[in-house]
């Protein structure tokens, strides 16, 4: 089946991999417009941006293999739906009345309207939007080279992260397994007590694993302390980060932007060096560093240019702020955000 | 260049020493076999030679272990790794990473290689175990082989001169057990690579082996020798050695081609003197219905067909085995006939009554099942609390649990195996022996101890006893004999013949050729789904190439299967 599923892989060509940071940029850009508009006119075009992208990155064979993971459309269609009956339930606004229930029905009496309507089924979309944007990433950044974002000086909790990624499914996997053994032994699943001829396997099974596995860590060298510690760094990112959170306490709270502002300075300082201090007591290397691209340039500034369109006054902002209460109107639109908003497509160029 | 000096070890808690007073020389360059019953502290030597016994064990070691002029115990496993590369038997609980290259390069960015050279060593060991055109897959796509393989070249990575293996291929089947061991003969000869491997399947490694260590379990000197040197002062060994020393064969042949040269002559010799005798068969007649009977079932997992229309009948009295390559669908088979599997064509019945709207747990009763893996099954405190819950589960009364029972009613129990009376409701079912089913599986000073301690052949028996308390008429086992050394094997082999001439109806999955030639009545060949082949062993097996046992490849034409069947000429 497998060999298949490549055959198709292999048909159709996927585009050089980016770097990870270019598709967080992007990320990032289709989090904040998704939580900012609500404008059908801008919703779509974000969330045409990202099927294209999708179409592009995301394979069939991909596809195939995700059996159990729901599928964007299949999500957009609950979401969308539940939260249009919900919105419209919840809301008693709006002008264009579709249908009235009695008054003496709890919660579902009164004046059911389009408006309600409308914007509940906007929020599903943008919710779907954001779904669909995290599924492209899950799909063609590789945990491992997420992970390697991480600072050299927390690369024991990298480890522990990527082994935790790679531990889940099979844990997973075991409790079908166990389960099935019980079964077997003709246990039935019934109340809370009978889950616990599952539960002492499944432990003893994992702890077994965790041993092994930490056991071939350290026959392949890996050692999570290094052999001479230094306490000054990590006291160094400690103190860098309790003075950034002073300095924000000064600034936001007891409105003192000058002391503030510099104590965030002083701390991120601090915070930066301590780490930098750290990294250097675990001596390690990466394999095949992720390469910075032109095109990650490119994905970047196209994320940055829609970020900017959205958050500086330059553009009409208020075509991003649309609300359909009390009457339905036809959403303001501002071509230049619009011609912006192209830049969410430059992860599907190339 | 490994020393070991007087070295005893013992874990953390333990009365005894694990190892006791061992002194060894080996030499480099060499394939070096260890063996020794299960329990004889195989797997603690190895850990003794990177230092993870006992820096990552714990407990107390003494004597001197010498590895390249190292001593493991004051460098600690970090340094070693540079010297002494481990691959353990599972190949999954070796991973960090979920691709191939990343789990390579995990050891070279622990070691802080510059990224230049890195790239070069990881390129470089991809070759040395042809991995290059597996590099970009996730490991969890690869097949047992390939792992075992990616964990052998993770642990080369840093180049050690020792490549330490513990049990690599008990996982696996024959086929991917072979593609690993090939890869270690090939690091052995084309690098020099010292090789030391622990290892039971020894009718697959012995043609390979420099040289034997054999580490014993009562106490007596350890043996470290030449390979024939070794098989010839030893119990445990492949059918044809067995064969070779029964008959006096010099000097003893360690591979099928050597044999030949041997068992030519003497079965010509044999054959003018008329003394060739057919192997001796288990004589059974078919009463009744079978006990488990399937009639075109099919099974598919989305678009695969696993199983395209499978008839198979077993009856009471009789060891059916069947084999054939992974994913033909033998497990699936198995899996659908206790309902954990349901069949979208086709019917099954267990004694007469079809398995539709059965639950699983009430076809167990009268179908024991013992999973691939029978850690999955226990939990219980003790060996006898395990039997006692299955008995619980099963809604069996505590009043008719009896715990001490004379041998009377031992005879009572193995007859009540045959003719399971299923009309009888639960409440007035047969009183449930457990003490006589311990001491059926020789478990009986065992009762108290607790399941997840005992060597993988008791806990293999406990899983057994915890599925067949309810005597079930009928019983299905996955790949029993996974991690088992040839006692284990033997004991097992005793069981089901037991079990079967009290009228069983017992089914076997498995990869082991020479297992299925000790207990096969009837064997079955499976491929994609459909049933290929079915008959006599003797019939089905001898011709098979993948199939056929060492001594059907020695005799030809005799119909022989095991070593006993040969002796049976004298």
């Amino acid at each position: 089946m497998n060999d298949s599923l490549h055959a198709q892989g292999a048909r159709f060509r996927l585009p050089r991999p980016l770097h990870p940071l270019a598709w967080a940029s992007w990320l990032a850009a289709i989090v904040m417009l998704l939580t900012l508009t609500r404008n059908p006119l801008y919703l779509g075009m974000t969330l045409g941006a990202i099927a294209l992208v999708r179409w592009r990155w995301v394979s069939a064979a991909d596809e195939a293999e995700q059996v159990l993971s729901l599928s964007p459309w299949r999500f957009g269609l609950i979401v969308v739906t539940t939260a249009a009956i919900f919105n419209m339930a919840m809301v008693r606004v709006g002008m264009t009345v579709i249908f009235t229930l009695p008054a003496w029905i709890p919660l579902f009496g009164g004046a059911w309207t389009l408006e309600a309507l409308l914007y509940g089924a906007l929020n599903g979309l943008a919710l779907t939007g954001l779904f669909a944007g995290f599924t492209v990433i899950n799909r063609v950044v590789p945990v491992r080279a997420l992970l390697r974002l991480i600072p050299r000086a927390f690369y024991p909790v990298a480890v522990v992260i990527s082994i935790a990624v790679t531990f889940a499914p099979t844990t997973l996997q075991q409790i079908q397994q166990i389960r099935e053994a019980q079964a077997v032994r003709g246990h039935r699943l019934r109340g809370v007590r009978s889950w616990l001829p599952l539960a002492v396997p499944l432990l003893e099974g994992g702890l077994e694993r965790s041993l092994q596995l930490a056991e071939a860590m350290v026959a392949r060298g890996f050692a999570s302390g290094s052999e001479r510690t230094e306490r000054w760094p990590q006291l160094l990112v400690l103190a860098g980060f309790a003075t950034v959170v002073v300095g924000w306490l000064l600034q936001l709270v007891w409105k003192q932007p000058m002391w503030g502002g510099g104590l965030l300075v002083v701390g991120a300082a601090t915070l930066l060096f301590g780490l930098w201090r750290a990294g250097r007591h675990h001596p390690h290397t990466v394999y095949r560093p992720e390469v910075w691209r032109t095109r990650d340039w490119l994905v970047t500034a196209g994320a940055l240019l829609v970020m900017a369109a959205y958050l500086l006054p330059v553009f009409d902002r208020n075509t991003i702020f649309y609300y359909p209460y009390p009457a339905l109107s036809w959403p303001g639109f501002d071509w230049r955000i619009g011609m912006a908003m192209l830049g969410l497509l430059t992860p599907a160029l190339g | 260049m490994i020393r070991l000096e007087h070295l005893t070890y013992t874990y953390p808690g333990a009365a005894s020493p694990a190892l006791s007073n061992i002194s060894l020389d080996l030499p480099d360059g060499q394939l070096i076999l260890l063996i020794g019953p299960s329990g004889a502290g195989k797997s603690t030597l190895l850990r003794c030679l990177n230092g993870l016994a006992p820096h990552f064990s714990g407990g107390a070691i003494s004597g001197v272990v010498r590895v390249n002029g190292y001593d493991p115990v004051a460098a600690t496993p970090r340094v070693l790794s540079q010297h002494v590369g481990f691959v353990f038997q599972d190949p999954e609980a070796q991973f960090v990473t979920d691709r191939v290259e990343d789990e390579i390069a995990f050891a070279l960015e622990n070691a802080a290689m510059a990224p230049a050279a890195m790239r070069v060593r990881v390129e470089e060991t991809l070759d040395l175990l042809d991995l290059t055109p597996l590099r970009d897959r996730p490991l969890k796509q690869l097949s047992g082989g390939e792992r075992q393989r990616v964990a052998i070249a993770a642990a080369l990575a840093l180049r050690p001169s020792i490549l330490v293996l513990d049990e690599p291929t008990s996982q696996l089947d024959p086929k991917s057990a072979e593609d690993v061991l090939n890869a270690l003969v090939r690091l052995n000869h084309d690098l020099g690579l010292t090789v030391i491997l622990a290892e039971h399947r020894l009718e697959r490694v012995l043609p390979y082996v420099d040289s034997i260590i054999y580490l014993p379990d009562d106490g007596s000197p350890v043996i470290f020798d030449d390979a024939r040197a070794v098989m010839k002062q030893v119990e445990l060994t492949p059918p044809l050695v067995t064969v070779g020393k029964r008959l006096g064969w010099q000097p003893l042949p360690l591979t099928i081609k050597e044999g030949l040269r041997f068992s030519r002559p003497w079965l010509t010799e044999q054959r003018q003197r008329d003394s060739v005798r057919p192997r001796h068969r288990h004589r059974f007649v078919r009463t009744g219905a079978p006990y488990l009977q399937a009639r075109r079932v099919k099974v598919r997992y989305g678009a695969q067909e696993v199983l395209r229309g499978v008839d198979l009948e077993v009856w009471p009295g009789e060891i059916v085995v069947l084999m054939g390559r992974n994913g033909a669908g033998k497990t699936t088979l198995l899996r659908s006939l206790v309902g954990l599997v349901r069949p979208q064509a086709g019917d099954i019945y267990v004694n007469g009554r079809p398995n539709k709207e059965r639950e699983v747990a009430d076809i167990c009763r009268q179908v024991g099942y013992l999973p691939q893996d029978p850690n999955t099954l226990l939990f219980a405190e003790s060996v006898g609390k395990e039997l006692e819950v299955t008995l619980r589960n099963h809604g069996v009364e505590r009043g008719n649990w009896r715990l001490e029972i004379s041998d009377q009613e031992t005879e009572q129990f193995s007859d009540s195996v045959s003719g399971v009376n299923l009309q009888s409701p639960i409440t007035q079912a047969p009183a449930f022996p457990i003490t006589s089913l311990l001491k059926r599986l020789n478990l009986l000073d065992k009762a108290d101890a607790y399941p997840r301690d005992l060597s993988v052949g008791e806990r293999q028996r406990v899983a057994l006893a915890a599925i067949t308390v309810t005597q079930p008429g009928a019983l299905l086992l996955d790949e029993p004999t996974r991690g088992l050394d040839y006692a284990a094997k033997r004991t097992l082999e005793q069981l089901l013949h037991g079990w079967r001439n009290d009228g069983m109806a017992i089914l076997v999955v498995t990869h082991d050729v020479e297992l299925a030639a000790a207990i096969a009545d009837r064997v079955i060949l499976m491929s994609q789904g459909e049933i290929i082949a079915e008959g006599e062993p003797s019939e089905v097996m001898a011709t098979s190439p993948l199939f056929a046992p060492q001594i059907a490849k020695l005799f030809p034409e005799t119909g022989w299967l095991t070593a006993d069947d040969v002796s049976g000429v004298k």
